[in-house]
Parts: C-alpha cells; structure tokens; sequence
C-alpha cells in the first residue's frame, strides 16, 4: 500500500472514537445524556494529568501522583500470574495434544473446571492466601491458563503427521520430536492463547485488587467510585484499556518476529 | 547393506470397512539396487514403503533390512515424502542439517557435509532461506539433501516429484540419476508415472489394487548412466509398451 493510502486508513481507525469522545464531551457539556453523573473528558484528562503528574502532598487526597506506582502494582501482577499460566498452561497442552493417555487422565478434569468463572474463586482464594499479592495472581494465573492450555492442545494436536514422521525418520528422540517438531509446530495456535489469556489476565486484575488487594489499578478505581471521584474512575478505566491493548500489541508483535514462517505462508496461500 | 526382503507381507487396515491394503507380498531389493513400485493410486504401494520406513506396522509376515526386523522410523533409512515435508519453521540449513543434529553428531563432521549435498543440489545460495520461499521443486531438493546428509544405507522415495510440473520433474529425474550413479545407495522409489519408473529403475514392480500385490517385475536392462534423453530412446518405448500392457491387464482382472 502506497505511503498516503496507509496513512489516510489508519486515520480511518480514529473517525469512531474521536465522534464518540466529542459526542460525550458535547453531551456531558449540556447535561443532556448523562445528566451530570458522567465528568466530561475534559475533567476526565485534568483529572488523569494531575493522578499521574501531581506532586503528592501529606493530605489525604490518595489521586495525585500515584498513577505511574498502581500501574506498576497491576502490571506487575498480571505479568506474574500470566507468566505462571505459560508455564503450566503450555507445556501441559502440548502433553494432552501429544499423548492420548495424558489427554485421558487430565482434559476432563480441566473441562469440569474451567466453567467456573475466575470471580467465583475470589472467595476461596481470600481465604487462602488472604488480602495478599498471591490471591491476585492465583486469579489471573487461572483465567489465563484455560485458553492457554486450550489452544496449546489444539496446536499440538494439529501437527502435520509427516513433519513428525520425518523428524523420526531422521533419528529425533521422542524427546527431541516433542521439543523441536511439535512445540515450534503448534505456536501460532499458543499465540492465539496467549493473546486471549493475557486479556483475561487484565480482566482478573482489575477484580482481584476490587476485593482481594489494596493496590493497583483495580483498588484505586473501586476506592475513587466510593468516594464519588467519577473522574478518576473514568481515567482508571482509559488506563486499564490502554495498558491492555499495549500488552497485546507486545505479543503480537513478537508472535510475529518468531513466526515469519507462519506469516509467510499465510500469505502465500 | 541396503538390503530389503518383504516376506508375505499383509496390511489390514481396521475401522468401519475393513480393507486389506497389502496381500501377501514378496520383494527383495538388493545392495545398491534401484526399485520402483508402480501402481495406480489405492494399490498399496505407499503403504509397502511405510512399512519399511517403520511409519505402519504390518498386519502379518516379515520385513528385514539389512537381515533385521523393523520396528521404528530409523536414519538407516531415509525417507522423502511426496510435499517434502520439511519443517516450515527452520531455513533450508537447518532442515539439512536437522537429522545429524539431533543424533548429536559433531558439527565439525555434518557442516562440511550439508554444505557438499546443499551444492550438488544446487542450493547453496539458499540456506538462509524458509521452505515456504522456495518453489516446489526446491523444496524438494532440500527434501532430498536432508535425507542424503545422514548418508541412508537406503532412500525410500514417495511419489517425490508427483506434485512438481512436468518441466520441473524431468529435472528433479536428472538430478536423482545423477546423485544416485555416483552414491549407489539402494532405492524404493514409488510412482505411478510408467516413465518415471522406466527411467530410474533396475527393476519396476507393477502393483495391482484391492488387494494390493505386485503382479509383476520387469527387469529394466537400459544400460546406465542414464539420462532424461532416453525416454524417447526406442528400447524405452519397448518397455513402457509392456508396462502398460501389464497394467492394463492388471487393472482388468479386477
């Protein structure tokens, strides 16, 4: 695509949300919609400049400055527990995918679990870990690791037989199949899971900080709703989504420097 | 070494329709021996080759390589698939290399090697390149190289060129008559292209279908080296006359 066709399409993505901020701010303005319960964008963004850029005083006003610190706090225990999630959830797909007997043994059982909802586990996991960083990432390991486990047994399960066969053929140990044939085999089907389950990550965040933490993103955003701060909600929220789509940028774009082969073939066909 | 010997061998494959695929089948290959085994599609002949890859196991008799039973895939026998089948993943380098890699062979003996095969191939200037920027007929040469680097005591080929254009196939031909005058290495070469099998074989087994059998082998006494000039060569015509005669009658009896 030519440089001023690229260029006037990606202008294209922001026709929406620019209509829709303006449309908000022009509302809110005139009190018409929202009736004044909603700060405008306008609030919303002094109100973010001054969370992440205000010079914290000894009062008791807990939004100026402490922006950059509760991201850090959310951010780094979605990066925990998704960490965790890839390394249970994906070698233990790619042994259901792999072996018949292993799919057996333990698919069913994660099929009985996974229909309940990370936020039913909150009760449990305060109990057992209490108002700690653990019940958090115990949350977001576990919502993470169902489409992980899920896709990386897809991906392992669609190997193409002969890639297998030919790895054998050419003296590769069972071992060496599973490392060199199959895993490498079944990662765009893995990105696919990463990039669902780090969304739920974020998801499991915000919830585990409403009840089970005292920090992060999802604390301040339930802390600023009770005491009627509608602005900061607001900016919390722009942030939650921020940070999510920027993370999901990051996989993609190294799902797309690891795969060239997968992209290229995609292309081709 | 290299030697093949089918004794009686059956294949019954299971499932809601029982088919027997091969019935009682009896082939020995010799050392260096080149043999093709030609059939139309669903004769079994494949499955003949799988088995001796150690890919399917066989329902009843023996295969022996080398005066032993087979019982997994092995490096002792190299196999090329009819898509190639390299892995997309890994450049046209490391599926050379892939094999001696994985046995734990020393790069210092498998480099100089690949590098020697990647040449007679003709893709040396291709080594950093993913399978999927290649044409079909490269592929296949790496398909080959791969399989040569391990140095096979014996090549089995499915249907390698069945996929390429027909330009390409004779070139890919000249190529294997080439490798193969100069290695000797034994050879099971399966296809359903009379001239293909013609051109490359010592001995080219006719296979009939349902159930799958050689019904029979015509010794190719074409002198060597040959080359894709002698498909027009009139001792050629001669045989691909009784081939297909023996084909036809084949295909009519069932």
């Amino acid at each position: 695509m030519p440089l001023a066709g690229q260029l006037s399409s990606s202008l294209l993505a922001f026709i929406l949300p620019v209509s829709l901020i303006a449309f908000w701010q022009l509302s809110g303005t005139n009190g018409v919609i929202f009736g004044g319960a909603l700060p405008t964008p306008d609030r919303v963004w002094t109100a973010w400049v001054n969370w992440a850029f205000g010079t914290p005083t000894f009062g008791l006003n807990p939004y100026v400055g402490t922006w950059l610190q509760n991201v850090i706090f959310s951010a780094e225990r979605v990066a925990k527990g998704f960490l965790v999630a890839i390394a249970t959830g994906v070698p233990l797909g790619i042994a259901i995918g792999w072996s018949r007997l292993f799919a057996k043994l333990v698919d069913p059982t994660i099929q009985w679990l996974r229909p309940v909802p990370i936020t039913a586990w909150l009760p449990i996991s305060i109990a057992i870990f209490g108002i700690r960083d653990f019940g958090a990432i115990f949350l977001i390991t576990l919502g993470a690791f169902y489409p992980i486990v899920i896709n990386a047994t897809q991906g392992a399960r669609a190997v193409d037989k002969n890639w297998i066969r030919a790895a054998q053929m050419m003296g590769a140990s069972q071992a060496a199949t599973l490392w060199r044939v199959v895993l490498p085999a079944a990662m765009p089907s893995i990105f696919t899971g990463l990039r669902i389950g780090l969304g739920i990550g974020w998801t499991a965040v915000i919830v585990a900080e409403m009840v089970a933490v005292k920090s992060g993103l999802g604390y301040v955003l339930w802390d600023a709703y009770y005491v009627g701060r509608m602005d900061i909600v607001l900016a919390d929220m722009v942030s939650i989504g921020l940070l999510g789509y920027l993370s999901d940028r990051l996989i993609v774009a190294l799902s797309g420097w690891l795969l060239t082969w997968h992209r290229l073939q995609s292309f081709n066909q | 070494m290299g030697t093949v010997e089918f004794a009686g061998v059956s294949k019954t494959f299971g499932g809601k329709t029982v088919v027997q695929a091969l019935a009682e089948v009896d082939l020995r290959i010799g050392e260096g021996e080149f043999v093709a085994l030609l059939g139309p599609s669903g004769c079994g002949k494949s499955t003949l080759l799988n088995i001796l890859a150690g890919f399917e196991q066989l329902t009843s008799g023996s295969v022996r390589f080398d005066s032993r039973a087979i019982s997994n895939p092995g490096p002792d026998r190299g196999v090329v698939f009819q898509e190639a089948s390299l892995l997309p993943w890994l450049t046209v380098w490391d599926n050379v290399v892939f094999g001696p890699k994985v046995q734990g062979v020393a790069r210092s003996i498998y480099e100089p090697k690949a590098e020697a095969i990647l040449k007679i191939v003709g893709l040396e200037g291709f080594k950093k390149a993913l399978p999927v920027q290649l044409s079909g007929g490269m592929r296949q040469r790496v398909g080959i190289a791969r399989v040569l680097v391990m140095e096979p005591r014996a090549l089995l080929m499915d249907e390698p060129f069945g996929a390429l254009d027909a330009q390409t196939r004779l070139s890919m031909q000249q190529l294997l008559l080439d490798v193969w005058q100069k290695l000797k290495t034994t050879v099971l070469f399966v296809t359903h292209d009379i001239d293909e099998a013609i051109l490359l074989a010592d001995r080219v087994c006719v296979m009939s279908a349902r159930p799958g059998r050689i019904s029979r082998e015509i010794p190719i006494t074409l002198p060597r080296p040959r080359s894709i000039d002698d498909l027009t060569n009139p001792a050629f015509i001669q045989f691909k006359a009784a081939i297909m005669t023996e084909m036809r009658g084949a295909h009519g009896a069932h």
